[in-house]
């Protein structure tokens, strides 16, 4: 291989992980917007919050990692929430609640807020 | 103010030699000068009769003849009787909304009695003067007296009454009615008679009676208010005759009796030293505490016991039993490490023990250990009734035993101690460090909780609760509405140390107890200096809006601001699990029955329509502490205020 066909061989590789990371993305923000949908449609937010802070009613799921296996487990079998039936709430459904679950951002520090004055 | 010597001895004496005596001699009482409530009631000024009252008594009006004037006039009223004997309990405010079968009362507290102690306070819904009682006795520890229709007032107030009676909550009812059928006018009077009145809450108050003369009346009040304020507290209720309050007292020689409080019930010997060998012997001793403190005293008297033993404290907040940044104050999570548990006024040891969850097929589960051994110290059983089952489910303790947690505290700590070897007081200090570091964790945890969702909108319950801390922390403060719906942000994170930094929950869950008994405490802590903050809950403040006019007719200072989540959230959920369970929770229907939208409330203009000064609603949560800083300078000058704030669910 001539070192131009390389060179043009490279360039195509490249771009076409350019282009398949920009569909990854553009594929995990529409999840994300869908996700914020299924969050309200499906309820979520009466015991966790709008914002995933979760309360006494349920916990915190904002800012938490874990994975997508761990996330469906407690969406559908743990008894410790009403359990979302795949024939309800499909996998690519769940997958999007997950991703906007994922993409709620962390909180300002404590010193930035003034719940600190407790003492 | 005059002394108990200045009370006249027998009240069937002429009102001029009363008069007389009353400011020149000490009258041989029969009014105890030994017991709270007379004394109480020593303090309060009784005014003497008017002039105009004792022209009535001893002359006839000019233009009557004096057979003319018997049937125009009445001199001496029964009703003003009723008010000596309502003074001399000690009595400071007659809560009510006005009724025809008792007028005679009202009138005689108004005028003969002056309207002070009691002071009659209006109110616009007898559900609502019930809870304000229960709220006002939170603070005081003092029942007051809601003044109802025998019939349609105590049928309104039935709920509050249950809130009390489940809270465990002193009040005396008194209820007009129209015993006598040849009395009754055609009409209302008969509508408003009952051959029975009380029925329709007997089954959750303590005791009640309708007294046929003055003289019962008199006894019956004075057993009514032991009955209501020994342990197990609780509401009793009197029916007042319509005739009787009208119709002249005549010359019958009448005595208030003398009310001795009775003491509180307290642990046998035997049982406490057996339940100080348990605690001292345990590894992991822990107590749990519900409707315990009745005073400051109960609250010292459990952080003697608790250090005593370095035992954990976890406080169900039925009342304010503990310090919650006392590094005993734990969280429930300690219950399942315990091998002995001291459960103190618990209203539902089974449930403490055991936890169920709300799954298709109800199973419980033991949360302590199985080895643990559990002992029950309170009053719930001295007294229960058949037919409502706030009693909760029955619980096999290994040692039950009967008495007031906070009457039985010293004894048992006195009994710890002497129990207790060298060895075990040297593992102390071990175990106040482990628990200092536990309590510095969890407060850690709690607070690193509440940063999230800091800047949402709608506003975060935590960052609520932060921000009106930021006009409360510098002050002397009472959080008078319940936190648990709010995520318990108050109890987690404002430190509280006072018996009236939380006035626990309503007792029953029956709602609209909030506004009302929120004013109730108010109005105890008006004269005191301390700033009384009502979180209110929407739902909750819709079946009882009014209680916010009573607060501003009366100038009761009072901050409210609202948890305001737009419906009944914990009712949604309900909807919700139903829904997933029954596969059809797709569609956001938990909504319909449950929201409070379309129109959307515009609660500020409510409590501006009852004259109390409000804003909102607030969407911003940076908006919130500015209007909480103009609120404040309301409240700085005697007035209710209010702000409207639209929150997360919880």
């Amino acid at each position: 291989m001539t070192w131009w066909r390389k060179w043009l061989s490279a360039i195509l590789f490249g771009s076409t992980l350019l282009s398949s990371h920009a569909a990854v993305s553009q594929q995990t923000e529409l999840d994300m917007r869908s996700g914020k949908a299924l969050y309200e449609r499906f309820q979520c937010w009466q015991c966790h919050g709008y914002e995933g802070q979760g309360g006494r009613s349920g916990p915190r799921i904002a800012d938490k990692t874990y994975p997508y296996s761990v996330f469906s487990v407690f969406v559908r079998y743990t008894n410790l929430m009403p359990a979302y039936s795949p024939s309800e709430l499909s996998d690519a459904q769940l997958e999007q609640i997950y991703q906007f679950v994922q993409s709620l951002p962390a909180p300002a520090s404590l010193e930035d807020v003034s719940i600190v004055d407790y003492e | 103010m005059t002394s108990n010597k200045d009370q006249p001895s027998d009240l069937s004496m002429d009102r001029r030699k009363f008069l007389s005596s009353a400011t020149a001699v000490s009258a041989t009482t029969i009014i105890g000068s030994s017991m709270a409530p007379a004394a109480e009631a020593s303090d309060k000024s009784v005014k003497p009769p008017s002039a105009s009252q004792l022209m009535m008594e001893d002359e006839v009006p000019e233009g009557y003849s004096a057979e003319q004037a018997k049937d125009y006039f009445v001199s001496s009223p029964g009703s003003d009787f009723m008010v000596d004997v309502v003074k001399q309990m000690g009595i400071d405010f007659v809560t009510t909304n006005p009724g025809s079968s008792f007028r005679g009362i009202h009138e005689s507290i108004v005028n003969y009695g002056g309207n002070q102690a009691p002071e009659l306070l209006t109110s616009v819904h007898e559900e609502q003067a019930t809870a304000m009682a229960h709220g006002f006795y939170k603070v005081t520890g003092k029942p007051l007296i809601p003044l109802v229709h025998g019939t349609v007032g105590l049928q309104h107030a039935s709920m509050a009454v249950y809130n009390a009676w489940s809270d465990r909550v002193p009040m005396i009812i008194l209820a007009g009615n129209h015993m006598d059928v040849m009395d009754r006018r055609a009409g209302a009077e008969w509508a408003h008679s009952a051959q029975d009145c009380i029925r329709v809450v007997r089954d959750y108050i303590k005791w009640d009676d309708q007294p046929v003369s003055l003289q019962h009346f008199a006894e019956s009040m004075a057993r009514a208010w032991k009955i209501a304020m020994t342990p197990p507290r609780g509401p009793v209720a009197i029916a007042i005759d319509g005739h009787l309050q009208e119709a002249e007292r005549g010359d019958l020689k009448l005595q208030i009796p003398r009310i001795t409080p009775t003491q509180p019930p307290v642990g046998d010997e035997g049982a406490i030293a057996e339940a100080a060998r348990l605690l001292v012997e345990a590894e992991n001793p822990v107590i749990v505490v519900d409707l315990m403190a009745h005073d400051q005293t109960g609250i010292e008297r459990l952080v003697e016991l608790a250090e005593s033993l370095q035992a954990p404290v976890v406080n169900q907040f039925g009342r304010m039993n503990f310090p919650n940044r006392h590094h005993l104050a734990q969280g429930a999570s300690v219950i399942a490490q315990a091998d002995v548990i001291l459960c103190l006024e618990l209203n539902d040891t089974w449930g403490t023990i055991n936890t169920m969850r709300d799954r298709v097929h109800r199973e419980s589960q033991r949360r302590a250990r199985s080895d643990a051994k559990v002992i029950d110290i309170g009053v719930k059983d001295l007294f229960i009734k058949s037919n409502y089952q706030n009693f909760q489910r029955y619980f096999s303790a290994d040692l039950s035993i009967a008495g007031d947690g906070q009457a039985t505290l010293p004894s048992l700590t006195e009994a710890v101690r002497s129990a207790m070897k060298r060895s075990r007081r040297l593992s102390n200090s071990e175990r106040e460090l482990r628990w200092q570091s536990q309590h510095r964790r969890s407060f850690e945890q709690a607070l690193d909780t509440a940063r999230y969702a800091w800047d949402a909108s709608p506003v975060s319950t935590a960052r609520l609760f932060s921000e009106i801390w930021q006009v409360a922390k510098d002050r002397d403060w009472s959080l008078v509405s319940d936190d648990k719906l709010k995520s318990g942000w108050g109890t987690r994170l404002w430190p509280m140390s006072k018996h009236y930094h939380y006035l626990g929950r309503s007792g029953a869950g029956g709602v609209g107890y909030g506004a009302p008994a929120a004013v109730g405490a108010a109005l105890a802590l008006r004269d005191k200096g301390i700033l009384p903050i009502n979180v209110q809950s929407d739902g909750d403040m819709m079946f009882s809006p009014g209680a916010f006019w009573t607060a501003a007719h009366h100038n009761i200072p009072l901050l409210t601001v609202t948890h305001n989540n737009v419906g009944y959230h914990q009712e949604n959920m309900h909807l919700q699990r139903m829904a997933v369970r029954r596969r059809r929770g797709t569609e956001g229907n938990s909504l319909i029955g449950n929201e409070l939208r379309n129109p959307d409330l515009d609660l500020a203009k409510i409590a501006g329509g009852m004259g109390v000064w409000s804003e909102g609603p607030i969407h911003d949560p940076n908006e919130l502490g500015p209007a909480l800083k103009r609120a404040m300078d309301v409240v700085d000058q005697g007035e209710p205020a209010f702000i409207d704030c639209r929150c997360q669910p919880r």
